[in-house]
């Protein structure tokens, strides 16, 4: 299944990927960008089964990429993973309102984001 | 600046280092920052806005920074790569989102991280308010949490 892995820090972006592939997720499926503009091309040129989005980012931040890409008819249901320090209430609140499936505050054990993206994740395709 | 602004922060770094990291750490009580530009070489900076105003800056010498990122990251780096700057910034993200959750009477929204580093430079602070340091000591060297926050008007 394809996966994107959306977050401006490179750093993030390589632990989600190694939590992804020690899964059984082909590393060919995994597409990064590192805003939300990004994100967006990515999603139009390719079928993106699972999206990991951080919040804070450049250019077009995790909240707003959210809005977006839930406005496209093919990413209407598609599992959106917020993955994101921020652990106020009112971010939860907000983002499961945009359209998130299912928010995770970091930091976060590898173990337990798999817990989290299991649900949504079957290697070598959609759950 | 009030205590029970600067407990969160606390609270966020040391869930952070030594329960997230794993690594032994412990913190002295914060103290008020006398000069304002005293920061070791690498600093991680997030600006705060919303109800409040203000900013928070974690600083390392370069050697704890390498070695901290290390650690987050999974891998060991020699030097300070452009991936530890990125792991600075992230981690500094991390103790400024998470603080959030105990500071509830306010809204914030925390801004994109910088990094700095050098030998000596300025943070631009907010004017007037006092930074109150939380030094901590590691087993991975020591490094800073810096904050200035506004209080509740």
């Amino acid at each position: 299944m394809r996966v994107l892995i959306v977050d401006d820090s490179a750093v993030m972006r390589r632990i989600h990927r190694n939590v992804l592939i020690e899964h059984g997720i082909n590393e060919s499926d995994l597409v990064e960008a590192e805003d939300g503009q990004q994100a967006l091309k990515a999603a139009t040129v390719q079928q993106i089964e699972l999206f990991l989005v951080d919040w804070n980012m450049p250019k077009l931040d995790g909240f707003q990429f959210v809005k977006k890409i839930r406005s496209l008819p093919q990413y209407a249901k598609t599992p959106i993973v917020m993955i994101t320090s921020e652990a106020a209430k009112y971010n939860v609140v907000e983002a499961i309102q945009a359209g998130v499936t299912n928010y995770v505050v970091k930091p976060i054990r590898g173990d337990v984001l798999w817990q989290k993206l299991q649900p949504y994740v079957k290697p070598g395709g959609p759950a | 600046m009030k205590a029970k602004y600067i407990n969160p922060f606390l609270e966020a770094s040391i869930n952070l280092f030594r329960d997230y990291l794993g690594i032994k750490v412990t913190n002295q009580s914060p103290r008020l920052l006398k000069d304002t530009s005293d920061l070791q070489e690498v600093s991680g900076i997030i600006g705060l806005a919303g109800d409040t105003s203000g900013a928070v800056v974690l600083s390392f010498s370069r050697d704890t920074a390498i070695s901290i990122v290390g650690r987050f990251a999974g891998r060991s780096f020699n030097a300070l790569t452009n991936d530890v700057l990125d792991g600075v910034g992230e981690l500094v993200n991390i103790i400024a989102g998470n603080a959030k959750k105990d500071l509830s009477e306010f809204r914030i929204a925390i801004s994109i991280p910088g990094v700095v580093v050098g030998d000596k430079y300025r943070i631009r602070w907010p004017d007037g308010i006092p930074v109150i340091n939380i030094p901590f000591e590691s087993e991975l060297g020591g490094f800073s949490v810096n904050v200035s926050l506004k209080d509740a008007s």
